[in-house]
């Protein structure tokens, strides 16, 4: 939808009503001020009667105390108008980040664009009214001192005025242009400065400053441009406002001989200097400047918040899922993550998959439970899936409100048995049970993780996702917590962060950015050299060496989800919540020892 | 301020035509309303009015003409100067020593490249700005003094009235925004929430339902829109009435001179028009402002253009295989005293505890710093000796948390693809949309996929490597792969880290503890003391 038809289908009828309506009064003050004028020097002062032309002179100011309770009645109205429309972008907002899983500006978005066409809007409304009743005024107040100086205000501003919107269009893009050059300014100059070190290590000074430089001349060039169309715009509005003076000065001679008094000549310079001048003026920069960044800024927030339509959800019972012959890459030039592969989950089954960090195992996931569609090939899911990623999803709301989330229906007793088959009970303690209030910022990410497994336990989807869900717990909790997903005999499917995960599965899914390999224990440790280099980081050859067992990380997943929070909350829950990637010693003995 | 001065001499020429330009606008603006004033006089007596009116139609146009070119001049040299102090801000800062940017957080800087150096090239015209805008105010309080002393007594009057309401107005507005962005912000607040969970929103459907709760505050944000407009809906009707107040309080005074036959028709006309430019005395702060921001800005640009930068020196690299020798180096209470010779070709770990000095020792032998005293020798030369290109050529350097410069993600490892294959991040950047050419912004990156990105920048060196704690992030299978490409390597390589398995592979462990080398001498030699172990992981 284009932004003016959004913004002219938004005026609610009703307000709009009550805005034009209290403008009358403000007419009075308009339509009265020329008359005004040519009366208190026709009649009062220049026919020694300086009383009455004071008191001409009062009347205007009386009507413009009468306007001011108008205008007062029209900005009150201006929220009806304005805040609705507020309302409704920023729910487009809201809606458009939630649909949209890449969104990252959506919370700028909010606050600083939402704003500026709530303020341009308002705006805009407010200079295009006082245009009018300017307009309204001076052209009533002219007809009644002398029709024939209409033509000559009337006639030019047509002209400059249809002039000046012929030049908004290029302006609107000249604008465009400079928003674009000044967010990619800042993009760039953000890289380059952040980067200042390194540029220095790797002697690309010049390149570095070539970057910024492109962006810097971009943006002078761009805002050139723009002041050449601010230019034209000041010559339309030249024309518009000063044209009729030259004529009402040029045909003086003639009015008054047809009778127009030296007042009536003042007054219509009133109207013309005074009304009319500087109502154009504040509606040409306002359309000019308010009215572009209105345009603009709500051309943006409608492109990138446009929803999809929503599909509507069945719930479904199955357990199964059927990937066959899927082929999946990231773009039309990218290698493909996949090639032609096929995996078949039954109900109850249990796989493990695992692989370097980046080959492609949450695309696994997302493609299984619907988040990416495959380039070729089938993938079939019979039943609902949860899947439960790497970076856990809590949010401010009490336990219950946060465990229940994808089972608002679950009672106080399902709620607590799944605390406890988790492993979660001590923490939702510590919280104050499930009443107890969640600040995220003031959980680890072990503990984040937790809240989250608890969740996917409780709800009823048949197909579980655990996407390294329990990489910041340790070794002990994770196994809590997934022994409790196996009881449950649900399809569960474990992207595993440890080797000791991975040897909890009966299958395996080997992923090495060139095949995928699926197999059990004994089959992978014959065929998949990688298998077997994941076995040997962790295995018992590496015992016999101190200084290499001694070798941290993540034994699978990319540990970069390292939390500072939960390294320094250590000292506080020994043994509970280990730092991602800290696996022990005793954690790699017991891999040997299990196999 | 000197780069005031600076500023002022960079727009010297454009300047002089904004300031020509607005005097001649000032002076038409006050000349105008006398000429007009005659020219209805003329009408009223029955003169000649012709002359009169090309005289205003000139003025007219010239006004017009001088407004016109004048702001084109103006902004077009506003944006010539920003790009000038822009330019100077980056260059200045890519050549500062690391070790004296970091005073400086990143988004500050940004906002000093981006908003502020636009702010500050306002200096120039918001000086001439200031005193140009006074002219026309000041200038009719005079000319209405010529017309009737009276008229120019009832301006400053009605004056002092208007100013009374606005005083009033400005305290009002910013009591009534506080709720406002109150509410604003906890919409905002959940959704950033929300979008950090993003994923699991996504997979399980539950957007409408999120939406539902993030949008909980929009009625009172609503209500508080709306009380915020009836506050300026207040303060603005009480503005409204105090231009009209000043205009007909003059043109009573002036009509009563009519009366007593003291003004002209034409007079009364022009001292309306006085009162109307005159009323804009109080705009002036405006003016005022924009000057007083303008020096702010300068202030910011200017702070960090004191930061000296490092120098190079113009020697290329001797022949060697890249021995490295420390001489006495001394660091201002970082490093005491070390010194030491590294074969060429040698594979070196440097460990300590956090604090003793291992960044300070990567940062000294890939020269993003200098000692304080002493001299770091490669193949016999000292460093700071060393070109620009030479240096950076021969030696390498990788870190925990590289920062990646380019357009496209290839730009940045400047397209080495032997290194992106050496450093195993070859394969991951092939799988990206477009490859090599995928642009660097749309690149999502995790910390060991960074890392090693930041390892194949710096394959490509010729002598040196070092390795600033840069494979912390790196998942078990590629730190194996990189660590064993390493051992292999010719060149010499420092390593700084606290991991066993590295040090393990190393020819010499170099062991700093509180800015000293502790001890130099193989992993096996070493790990027999138990100090030594508590330091490694």
């Amino acid at each position: 939808m284009s932004p003016l038809r959004y913004g002219l289908s938004r005026l609610g009828r009703r307000p709009l009503l009550g805005l034009l309506l209290w403008s009358l009064p403000e007419l009075l003050p308009a339509v009265l001020m020329g008359i005004a004028v040519a009366r208190a020097v026709d009649d009062g002062f220049l026919a020694g009667r300086p009383l009455t032309g004071v008191a001409w002179l009062g009347a205007v100011v009386v009507a413009s105390a009468i306007g001011a309770v108008g205008s007062r009645q029209v900005l009150r109205r201006l929220g009806d108008l304005v805040e609705p429309v507020r309302d409704d972008l920023v729910q487009r907002v809201v809606r458009g980040a939630l649909a949209d899983q890449t969104d990252t500006g959506a919370v700028t978005r909010l606050a600083r664009q939402v704003e500026v066409v709530r303020d341009t809007f308002a705006g805009l409304i407010v200079v295009t009214r006082a245009f009018l009743v300017a307009i309204v005024g001076s052209v009533a107040g002219l007809l009644s001192l002398s029709p024939r100086l209409l033509v000559f205000i009337v006639a030019p501003a047509i002209v400059g005025l249809a002039a000046f919107l012929a030049t908004l269009k290029l302006s609107a893009a000249r604008i465009r242009e400079s928003v674009r050059a000044e967010e990619r300014l800042a993009a760039t100059s953000g890289m380059v400065l952040s980067a200042a070190r390194d540029v220095a290590a790797t002697g690309k000074g010049a390149y570095a400053a070539e970057l910024a430089a492109a962006d810097i001349m971009r943006q002078a060039a761009a805002d050139r441009a723009q002041a050449a169309v601010s230019a034209l715009r000041t010559l339309c509005y030249a024309f518009a406002a000063w044209v009729p003076l030259s004529l009402i000065l040029l045909s003086g001679r003639s009015l008054v001989r047809d009778g127009l008094s030296v007042g009536e000549i003042l007054g219509a310079l009133t109207y013309l200097l005074a009304g009319f001048q500087p109502a154009l003026g504040k509606l040409m920069s306002g359309l000019g400047n308010s009215g572009l960044k209105f345009l603009v800024t709500l051309e943006r927030i409608l492109e990138v918040s446009a929803v999809p339509e929503a599909k509507a959800k069945r719930v479904k019972t199955g357990a199964t899922a059927e990937l066959s012959k899927v082929t999946f890459s990231y773009g039309p030039h990218a290698q493909p993550v996949f090639t032609e592969l096929d995996l078949s989950l039954r109900p109850g089954d249990h796989l493990a998959v695992i692989g370097p960090s980046g080959i492609g195992k949450s695309t696994l996931a997302s493609l299984v439970c619907g988040l990416l569609r495959p380039v070729s090939g089938t993938v079939t899911v019979t039943g609902d899936c949860v899947l439960i990623p790497q970076e856990a999803y809590v949010f401010t709301g009490t336990v219950a409100d946060n465990i229940c989330y994808l089972r608002q229906s679950a009672t106080f007793k399902q709620s607590l048995a799944a605390i406890r088959a988790v492993g979660a009970t001590e923490l939702v303690d510590r919280l104050g049970g499930l009443a107890g209030q969640i600040t995220p910022a003031s959980l680890s990410a072990g503990e984040k993780q937790l809240i989250a497994l608890t969740r996917a336990y409780l709800c009823r989807a048949p197909i579980v996702l655990l996407d390294e869900a329990t990489c910041h717990l340790d070794p002990v909790a994770e196994r809590t917590a997934e022994e409790a997903f196996m009881r449950q005999g649900r399809t569960l499917v474990v992207i595993a962060h440890r080797v000791s995960s991975a040897m909890r599965a009966p299958r395996v899914l080997v992923l090495d950015g060139v095949s995928a390999d699926l197999g059990g224990h004994g089959d992978l440790a014959e065929r998949s050299a990688l298998y077997r280099d994941l076995m040997l980081l962790s295995g018992p050859a590496l015992l016999s060496d101190p200084a290499r067992s001694l070798d941290p990380a993540g034994l699978l997943g990319d540990p970069d989800g390292f939390d500072p929070g939960a390294a320094a909350r250590l000292g506080q829950h020994t043994g509970k919540m280990i730092a991602n990637g800290a696996v022990t010693q005793e954690e790699l003995r017991r891999d040997g020892a299990s196999r | 301020m000197a780069l005031w001065r600076e500023v002022m001499v960079n727009g010297r020429a454009w300047l002089s035509v904004t300031a020509i330009a607005s005097l001649l606008g000032a002076g038409v603006a006050l000349a105008l309303p006398m000429v007009l004033g005659a020219a209805i006089d003329a009408i009223v007596t029955g003169a000649d009015v012709t002359a009169l009116v090309v005289l205003a139609a000139g003025l007219v146009g010239l006004s017009v003409l001088v407004d016109l070119g004048g702001a084109y001049v103006t902004a077009s040299g506003v944006a010539g100067t920003t790009a000038w102090l822009r330019l100077r801000l980056v260059r200045h800062l890519l050549a500062l020593s690391p070790a004296n940017l970091g005073r400086f957080a990143n988004g500050d800087l940004v906002t000093r490249v981006s908003g502020n150096a636009a702010e500050a090239a306002q200096a120039g015209p918001s000086t001439v700005g200031a005193v140009a805008a006074s002219i026309p105010p000041l200038g009719s309080l005079v000319l209405l003094v010529l017309i009737d002393l009276w008229a120019a007594a009832a301006l400053l009057g009605g004056l002092a009235v208007s100013a009374l309401v606005l005083r009033a107005f400005a305290r009002h507005t910013t009591h009534a925004a506080a709720g406002y962005q109150l509410a604003q912000g906890a919409i905002a607040a959940r959704l950033s929430e929300a979008m950090t969970g993003i994923r699991t929103i996504a997979a399980s459907g539950t957007a409408a339902f999120e939406a539902k709760r993030i949008l909980e505050p929009l009625p009172e944000l609503a209500a508080q829109g709306k009380r915020m407009w009836h506050v300026l809906a207040r303060t603005s009707a009480q503005a409204s009435l105090a231009g009209p107040v000043v205009v007909v309080s003059v043109l009573a005074v002036a009509g009563w001179g009519v009366a007593s036959g003291r003004v002209s028709p034409g007079e009364l006309f022009a001292a309306s028009r006085y009162a109307a430019v005159g009323a804009g005395l109080g705009g002036l702060t405006g003016v005022l402002g924009v000057l007083s921001r303008a020096r702010s800005a300068l202030a910011r640009v200017q702070e960090p253009l004191r930061q000296p930068v490092l120098g190079y020196g113009s020697r290329d690299v001797g022949p060697g295989s890249g021995q490295l020798e420390f001489r006495h180096v001394t660091v201002e209470s970082l490093l005491h005293n070390v010194n030491l010779t590294v074969q060429g070709g040698s594979f070196v770990a440097v460990t300590g505890r956090s604090g003793a000095g291992k960044s300070i020792f990567a940062e000294l032998v890939a020269r993003l710093r200098d000692p304080c005293s002493g001299d770091i020798l490669l193949d016999g030369i000292p460093l700071r000796d060393l070109s620009e290109h030479s240096l950076r050529r021969a030696i390498g350097c990788a870190f925990d948390r590289p920062q990646l410069v380019g357009r496209t993600v290839g730009d940045s490892i400047s397209n080495d693809v032997a290194g992106a294959h050496a450093m195993q991040v070859h394969a991951f950047l092939s799988r990206l949309p477009q490859g090599y050419d995928t642009p660097l912004a749309e690149t999502p990156l995790s910390g060991g996929e960074r890392q090693r990105l930041g390892l194949a920048r710096m394959w490509g060196a010729n002598r040196v490597l070092v390795l600033d704690d840069a494979m912390s992030s790196l998942d078990a299978v590629n730190h194996m792969r990189v660590a064993q490409r390493l051992e292999d390597d010719s060149r010499t390589r420092i390593v700084v880290t606290n991991k066993a398995s590295l040090a393990a592979r190393a020819d010499l462990v170099v062991w700093l503890d509180d800015g000293k080398v502790r001890a130099a001498a193989p992993h096996a030699v070493l790990w027999h003391d138990p100090r030594y172990r508590a330091v490694l992981q």
